[in-house]
């Protein structure tokens, strides 16, 4: 019996959880857990005094701490880190060297280079326990579906695809403004995901070019274009932006092509166009798509449930460190294409 | 249809904020006169002449302008004003180009100071010092109140403010008794309807047995379509929980499940609820205007 199984059967059937970095994400997955049932937040930590000091206020049940050392008492069963990218690899290794919780979700990205993604694949390996990065795409009923008609290859022998991933959310700033690049680059903060699809999908993929187009200033990584080659000499084609309007919601998508027929698919709908010239859509209404708790998009409640039956199942999860570290691999090959560090 | 009773017949403000959750595409190909206040306006007004008793908006720049077009235009038509606090994608998009929850507060509380609003500074500035997320609350719902009725006109009829599904889930999820408590007494101490916007109706429902709060005191606005789109945990569920509800107090969205459903397939199974209060539907055209409204209307006549 491994040191989760002990813990487990410790803490019954709740799964306790904490939640490093209160933004946006941390949020959201805070609620969806507390909602979920046989999960508990038990903590979150921030180090913003604003917000603790208000949250302090306004949550009586969950605990508030400014120190990642501080959930160590708390016998977590696992803990989400939803901070900013470039502090994800030094909180990771602090949950395993300090055994903060035996189980490990970390938000996309998985580190800010390939490097540090690598350790934490072998940190993880060493340490045990689920492991899993917040590519939270694979889990909604579209792409669901795409996967399912390519794994049964509904388009014959593919050929090419197209990617896309655009979002409003620098559209309007003004020259000069730094507010992007505070994000980490669009790369990682939107096209993570669908490069990360484009993984899942054809497996292995390599760059061959890339371009940078910059909006609000000199170099900044607001829109990226990129080619790749995939298995079987598939070629494809990655556009990503946050500058474009329109795009309020952000969007991500991909059209791909084999002998047999083409398929779109996008946070919406599934198309398919066989080469007979047939049609057939599918949209997430048609795919069964309800949760038990619906908070953003339902993606994001299933890939929790999926963390948290994992825990309490011992099983592997996905996607796991390893499988995530392929996205920080192709993010590094395009940055070194256009000399981005 | 045997259901005869006087429905809430609300136009929505999805489609003028280029909102669809069928398909982003399909947004984006909306007339361009879907982004014109004044034709919006008129929209809003040709539901009112075929049907409609009001109008239900998030409280956005978009929506006040549109509601001050209506206010030039309204004539003597009768209007009841239904608003979603806060604009969630507004203040998301803020907390994105402001560094995060820290960087949104501070605009916030910049656009509070701007507005000039005395009773909410005051509210606010006693909540800031105190960290009374009670006072901040008040001083954020007077802060909105107040640009709806300077758009709206004085005399505009406010009948319920809801707070946004983020909100209210966030609320009953993390389990914030006192956020529920503290707007509904404010609400009702304003003379309007407190009002909660969700797409998880059984978890809240739940929520106010647990808390012992009486739900024919508020109203709740939460999805209601045959094709169960965003009915959280199912459509089943919902309507169970539903048809238990002491009172009609929930006003049913995404009728048409955000354009899936045909408007007679959606009106025939909102004929076989028999516990709503009112239906709330968005509309991009003139003629969805009239056959819309004029269609619910005849069936619940």
């Amino acid at each position: 019996m491994n040191e989760c199984d002990v813990q487990m059967r410790e803490v019954g059937r709740t799964v306790r959880i904490a939640v490093v970095g209160i933004g946006k994400m941390g949020l959201l997955h805070a609620c969806i857990l507390n909602a979920l049932p046989g999960v508990k937040l038990e903590a979150v930590c921030d180090k913003s005094a604003l917000i603790r000091r208000l949250s302090n206020k306004v949550l009586h049940d969950i605990q508030f701490v400014d120190d990642l050392y501080r959930l160590t008492a708390l016998g977590l069963d696992g803990v989400y880190i939803t901070t900013p990218i470039p502090s994800h690899f030094a909180l990771a290794k602090a949950v395993y060297s300090e055994k903060i919780a035996p189980n490990l979700f970390i938000e996309k990205t998985l580190a800010s280079n390939y490097t540090q993604a690598k350790e934490l694949c072998e940190l993880a390996s060493v340490s045990g326990g689920v492991n899993i990065v917040g590519y939270m795409k694979r889990f909604s009923v579209t792409f669901n579906k795409a996967k399912e008609m390519l794994g049964q290859a509904t388009l014959g022998r593919l050929s090419s695809f197209q990617a896309h991933a655009y979002s409003s959310d620098f559209a309007d700033v003004r020259k000069g403004s730094t507010s992007a690049g505070a994000r980490g680059g669009v790369l990682s903060d939107l096209g993570s995901h669908v490069i990360d699809l484009a993984l899942w999908f054809f497996q292995d993929l390599k760059v061959e070019s890339a371009r940078l187009k910059s909006s609000s200033v000199p170099g900044s990584e607001d829109a990226v274009e990129f080619e790749v080659m995939g298995p079987e000499s598939l070629e494809g084609n990655f556009d990503v932006s946050w500058c474009l309007k329109e795009y309020h919601v952000p969007e991500f998508g991909l059209t791909v092509h084999g002998d047999k027929g083409n398929m779109t698919v996008s946070d919406d709908e599934v198309i398919l166009e066989a080469s007979d010239g047939k049609m057939k859509k599918w949209y997430r209404h048609d795919l069964g798509d309800n949760v038990e708790f619906l908070l953003g998009e339902p993606e994001y409640c299933q890939e929790d449930k999926h963390f948290v039956s994992s825990i309490l199942e011992n099983r592997k999860s996905q996607p796991d460190f390893v499988t995530a570290s392929r996205v920080d691999e192709i993010i590094e090959q395009v940055r070194g294409r256009i000399n981005i560090k | 249809m045997s259901q005869k009773k006087e429905m809430v017949l609300l136009v929505g403000d999805n489609p003028f904020h280029g909102i669809s959750h069928l398909s982003q595409q399909r947004s984006r190909a909306r007339s361009e006169n879907i982004n014109d206040p004044q034709y919006c306006s008129k929209l809003v007004l040709t539901s009112l002449d075929n049907g409609a008793n009001g109008f239900m908006f998030s409280v956005s720049e978009t929506t006040l302008s549109i509601l001050k077009a209506i206010r030039r235009n309204r004539g003597n038509r009768n209007m009841e004003l239904y608003a979603i606090v806060p604009y969630a994608y507004e203040y998301v998009r803020m907390a994105t180009q402001s560094g995060g929850i820290s960087g949104l507060a501070k605009q916030i509380a910049k656009k509070l100071v701007l507005s000039g609003n005395i009773k909410a500074l005051a509210t606010g500035f006693k909540g800031l010092i105190s960290m009374d997320p009670e006072s901040l609350l008040k001083s954020y719902m007077l802060y909105e109140i107040s640009r709806i009725r300077s758009s709206a006109g004085k005399s505009a009829n406010l009948r319920s403010v809801f707070l946004h599904e983020i909100i209210t889930e966030m609320a009953i999820s993390l389990n914030m008794h006192w956020l529920f408590d503290c707007f509904i007494d404010f609400a009702s101490t304003i003379g309007i309807t407190p009002g909660f916007e969700t797409r998880n109706f059984v978890f809240l429902m739940n929520k106010l047995t647990e808390w012992n709060i009486d739900p024919r005191k508020v109203l709740i606005a939460t999805p209601f379509n045959k094709a169960g789109f965003q009915m959280s945990p199912s459509r089943e569920g919902c309507e169970r929980a539903l048809a238990k509800a002491p009172e009609s107090n929930v006003i049913a969205m995404s009728v048409l499940a955000a354009g899936y459903l045909k408007l007679t397939e959606a009106i025939d199974y909102l004929g076989t609820l028999s516990n709503l209060k009112g239906i709330v539907v968005g509309v991009s055209r003139e003629n969805h205007a009239h056959e819309t409204f004029q269609q619910i209307r005849k069936t619940y006549e």
